[in-house]
């Protein structure tokens, strides 16, 4: 039996978490006393780099390092965003901690703070959040009445800001660089680099983005150290992680696993209940819609980051979309690229262009009027769109998308003369 | 440039939050979407553009951006219903097309009596809980046609 | 420092990126949304190159060569990129070639041509964008051609710090927007026409005019004020059809403002002289050279006053003077049009060579001469336009010899040529001597005022000859003028040099 290991939400069940009060009857802002009065900000760098922590936003950069790249010295302030625009098709996850625990993410925010030396940290929450906005508002609310949040937190020296901006309806805006131009006041084109976020971020200043639920774990890691999160996990996926399982699957949620400790397909059938339907799994997206998708006979790849990488796909967001045999690649490829097309911010003439291009031809090919070529050219478009455009919403498209094309040609095949067959 | 005061008090207390108050245009612009019947006009870009200092043209290229702003009239509801991948394996792909025959709403389309606008929208977030629509603020998960029924019939 | 481009050892200066630096070895990279003088913003795609240790192509505006750098702009995997790209930026591209005014300087067509596959294999519906839109009475825009490389944008917020154009709605639906009422109010929005690569830009005033693989081009200056911005003058049939800056970093940088660069309809007057006069009765130029030597000869006695223009060239006054010289002429002066400046381009001084006439013993008429001032005869070279000398005091003069493009009743009238119909040079703000070039021939009979004077000076001056080339006339300045001693035509070339401090004080 699969079970989860709660630390995230192990109280999040308890409505009285979201409140400060219940928040710190849990041990809630012991870390941060710990950090401001123990610790020097280099120590709490170190230990976050021990615990193996890596990025929970889809990129999976480890998380210490990344903090290193903000510069010591300089006579620039410092930032914070935190990246709460959770928009990954699949990810529902680091809504369950802004509205059933927003506390751990603020004292993580802190920490990070404390580490960096920032001043003030915004929590980009997409608009279409109300209720996230909402409680992590009221979290802050508190945390400053108590003397947790803005000058001479807890009564040291140190002293951060933390704010709601909300986004406003853009995908691109999850996108680090992207997500900083937007909270400028602008539209959400993500930003050629170098130079990158840490030295010039927003408004040109040093600038450290981190996902919400990267930065819960830092709450617990500072609480109960490096080396207890280390120990839970696997190397390389230390600590626990949030998942959520959606799609045509018995059991959807989010749930809190340690990784290393079962394959996917084990997860699936066992926590999962495998298929709504008892039919088949046909495929499985184990990490957002923005990686290559994993046929029937792929799912033994052992549940990881390495490992899932290995297999040539990634754990991205946690977000694991499953699908059984009553439906189309085709139609599952066609949806994928509305998606991405709908949100290409346009900045970019692959992406702009090409976007939209491959979702015509899916279209194409969907409705019957496809003919063979289209599907080579299809393959030679999104090829095209890999590795050359300024962000990797690109890449995004043309990974899932060509990942369906190779692993279910012969539907695809099927299709181009009599349209869905499924 | 009649905006309320408790609009203009909020604006400032917008502004203090960031070395530069262009960056309070979005909250800001949601707030004022909010007090203007829910879309922005090109007079109350205007407006906006006044109170903030910012043009008028880049307000007009950031509310061209982003999909929860609205340059045409909208309803007195908003109705989003997903149609990404999770939500359309759990069934949103018939609840979206009982919504437009059933209300006679195509995309961004408004209902003859002005109760709710419609809108197809990407991933909201609430995979697990599929299919799902907000409904303005409120969510609505695990949607059923007969659920779906429920909640519009409500809106007033 | 020392990189090495497609296999070749190259000398590239520090701080010059890939574009830059291929540059120096002889390579064209192509690229729509890079630009020298704007900010990087690496989104057009078409300048990617592969740079070795580097997994992933990179643009060549946002990198820069470093010590030992390796790159490739020309390999199979460079080259491929490109053509995907052109593929991509050609997809919902209209065919509007045949009607595009940019068609032959057009880098859609260039790159199409030099890097594209030929064919495309787009057979959707194109997306529709607005066509043919004002933006005020000097541009017009085509957002169907637009490929959002963001250098007008760029332009309106860094160079004319209007910030008045912006993009609306996402994806690839984006279009440009204007501000307040859509119009442009920069007075130099008309650079965004030679910054756009294609033809989502262009000039209402040049278009439909013509195809510029039938005009002339001509590397002059333009001589609307004292700036003497570069320009490329373009003409056809011999007359003027548009004038667009060229490139000079100590004069212009890029641009050039948008009233000097409409600025040349006077140039195709259809009621321009065009041969002299005498008594009011058209004559052939040598009587009405003869006639114009014999009265200034005749009015000796009586006092010439002799009034240059601010529009000739250094050459021209010099001939006048050589006149003034022969006859003890001690009136020698000129009017000078101010109007206002601008913190760009735009010179307060409106005439080209103000500085020219006062190396060449000139001076600024005096504002009111003593009413009982009085000569025996006027030469006076008329400005096509703006200030001059005043009428009563021009009826002081018993005989009256005009140069002008328009005056056909005085006692002897000789038709003055412009700019854009002569070799000579000018002296422009900064103390920067450049050429103005000859574009067209307005008329064939028509001969220039260094022609026309040296002639008249000729006739004074028994062993004068006039110049016979360009080069030559310039020798002479540099012989007659100490602020020409070092310089010869050739030196002064197509981007000018800077007088010494020296020389210019009188």
């Amino acid at each position: 039996m699969i079970g989860e290991t709660r630390v995230m939400l192990e109280w999040a069940d308890d409505p009285a978490q979201a409140t400060l009060e219940g928040y710190r009857s849990h041990g809630g802002y012991e870390a941060l006393a710990k950090a401001i009065r123990e610790m020097t900000p280099d120590q709490v760098t170190e230990q976050v780099i021990q615990s193996g922590l890596r990025g929970r936003g889809g990129a999976g950069f480890p998380c210490g390092k990344k903090w290193t790249f903000v510069p010591k010295k300089t006579d620039k302030p410092k930032y914070i965003a935190v990246n709460a625009d959770e928009s990954e098709p699949g990810t529902c996850k680091d809504r369950q901690i802004m509205e059933r625990d927003p506390h751990q993410m603020l004292e993580g925010t802190l920490l990070a703070a404390y580490a960096i030396g920032a001043s003030a940290a915004y929590v980009y929450i997409r608009g279409e959040y109300p209720h996230s906005i909402r409680a992590v508002e009221r979290a802050i609310d508190e945390a400053r009445a108590a003397n947790l949040v803005g000058r001479n937190i807890l009564g040291s020296g140190f002293g951060c800001e933390i704010w709601v901006h909300p986004g406003a309806g853009a995908y691109i805006c999850g996108e680090e660089t992207a997500l900083l131009t937007s909270l400028e006041g602008n539209r959400g084109y993500p930003r050629i680099k170098p130079p990158f976020p840490a030295v010039e971020g927003l408004w040109r200043c040093p600038t450290l983005v981190n996902n919400v639920e990267t930065l819960a774990c830092v709450t617990h890691i500072i609480r109960r150290g490096a080396g207890w999160f280390a120990g839970l996990g696997c190397p390389g996926s230390t600590g626990t992680r949030l998942f959520c399982l959606s799609g045509h699957i018995r059991n959807p949620g989010v749930y809190e696993l340690e990784c290393g400790r079962f394959t996917l397909r084990e997860l699936l059938m066992d926590l999962g209940g495998g298929t709504l339907s008892g039919r088949p799994i046909k495929g499985v997206m184990p990490g957002g819609s923005s990686f290559p998708v994993l046929a029937a006979g792929e799912l033994d790849v052992r549940f990881d980051v390495d490992s899932v990488a290995k297999a040539g796909t990634s754990l991205g967001s946690g977000a694991i979309m499953v699908f059984d045999d009553t439906v189309s690649a085709v139609d599952v490829a066609l949806n994928i690229a509305e998606f991405y097309s709908h949100e290409s911010c346009g900045q970019c003439t692959p992406c702009r262009e090409g976007s939209g291009w491959v979702r015509r031809m899916l279209q194409l090919v969907r409705d019957g009027k496809a003919g063979a070529g289209d599907l080579e050219t299809l393959w030679d478009v999104t090829t095209k769109m890999d590795g050359t455009t300024i962000c990797a919403l690109a890449e995004a498209l043309v990974w899932p998308v060509q990942s369906y094309v190779k692993k279910f040609r012969p539907e695809f095949e099927a299709a181009l003369a009599a349209g869905i067959v499924a | 440039m009649n905006f309320s005061a408790e609009l203009v008090a909020k604006v400032e207390g917008l502004w203090k939050r960031y070395p530069h108050r262009q960056a309070a245009l979005l909250p800001a612009l949601h707030l004022i979407q909010r007090e203007r019947g829910g879309w922005l006009s090109p007079e109350t870009i205007r407006d906006a553009s006044e109170l903030l200092g910012i043009p008028d043209m880049h307000i007009r290229g950031v509310v061209g951006f982003y999909d929860m702003f609205h340059d045409h009239p909208v309803g007195r509801h908003i109705v989003r219903v997903c149609k990404t991948l999770s939500c359309k394996l759990r069934g949103a792909d018939a609840i979206r097309g009982h919504i437009r025959s059933k209300y006679g709403v195509a995309h961004r389309g408004t209902t003859p009596d002005g109760r709710f606008t419609y809108m197809d929208f990407e991933c909201l977030g609430h995979c697990s809980t599929a299919p799902m629509m907000l409904v303005d603020d409120e969510k609505h998960e695990n949607l059923t046609l007969a659920k779906v029924d429920d909640v519009l019939g409500r809106l007033a | 420092m020392r990189v090495t481009i497609d296999g070749l050892p190259v000398e590239v200066p520090a701080g010059a990126n890939l574009i830059e630096a291929a540059a120096h070895a002889g390579k064209s990279v192509p690229h729509y949304c890079w630009h020298p003088r704007l900010s990087v913003v690496g989104n057009c795609r078409i300048c990617l190159c592969e740079v070795e240790g580097m997994g992933k192509l990179q643009i060549g505006c946002n990198t820069q060569v470093r010590e030992g750098m390796a790159f490739h702009t020309e390999n199979a995997r460079v080259k491929g990129a490109r053509a995907g790209v052109m593929e991509l930026l050609l997809i919902h591209h209209p065919l509007d070639c045949p009607i595009c005014d940019q068609a032959g300087e057009c880098k859609l067509q260039d790159y199409a041509v030099d890097h594209g596959t030929g064919v495309t294999r787009y057979g959707f519906p194109k997306v529709k964008k607005p066509k043919n839109i004002s933006w005020g009475d000097k541009v017009v825009f085509d957002s169907e051609r637009c490929i959002l490389c963001t250098r007008c944008v760029r332009f309106a917020a860094e160079v004319a710090g209007t910030d008045e154009i912006g993009i609306d709605l996402r994806g690839e639906k984006a279009t440009l927007i204007v501000k307040g009422d859509g119009h442009l109010t920069s007075p130099y929005q008309m650079n965004v026409i030679d910054l756009c690569p294609v033809g989502a830009l262009t000039s209402r005033d040049f278009r439909f005019k013509s195809r510029v693989w039938f005009m002339k081009f001509t590397e002059t200056i333009c001589t609307s004020c004292a700036r003497g911005c570069n320009v490329v003058a373009g003409a056809r049939n011999d007359r003027m059809l548009r004038m667009v800056p060229r490139p000079n970093p100590q004069v212009n940088d890029h641009w050039m403002c948008d009233h000097g660069r409409l600025h040349y309809g006077f140039v195709n007057d259809p009621e321009r002289l065009t041969s002299p006069r005498i008594g009011g009765k058209g004559a052939p130029y040598p009587p009405a050279i003869a006639r114009s030597a014999e009265l200034l000869k005749a009015a000796r006695g009586d006092g010439i006053l002799v009034v240059a223009s601010p529009f000739m060239t250094n050459e021209e006054l010099l001939a006048l003077k050589g006149i003034c010289d022969a006859l003890g002429v001690a009136d020698r002066w000129f009017v000078k049009p101010t109007g206002e400046g601008d913190e760009l381009l735009r010179h307060p001084e409106l005439c080209p060579n103000a500085r020219g006439c006062a190396l060449l013993g000139f001076e600024e008429a005096p504002a009111e001469p003593a009413a009982d001032r009085k000569w025996g005869a006027l030469l006076h070279v008329v400005p096509h336009e703006g200030a001059t000398l005043p009428a009563e005091i021009a009826a002081r003069a018993k005989k009256r010899i005009l140069l002008s493009l328009r005056e056909r009743e005085a006692d002897v009238c000789l038709p003055l040529t412009t700019w854009i119909e002569k070799d000579g040079t000018v002296v422009s703000a900064g103390d920067i001597v450049q050429r103005v070039a000859k574009g067209l021939t307005f008329e064939p009979t028509l001969l220039t005022e260094r022609t026309v004077l040296e002639n008249i000076r000729a006739a004074l001056e028994p062993g004068f000859a006039p110049a016979d080339t360009a080069s030559q006339a310039f020798a002479r300045l540099a012989r007659a003028c100490r602020a020409f001693e070092d310089l010869t035509w050739q030196k002064v070339g197509t981007g000018g040099v800077r007088l010494g401090a020296q020389e210019v004080a009188r």
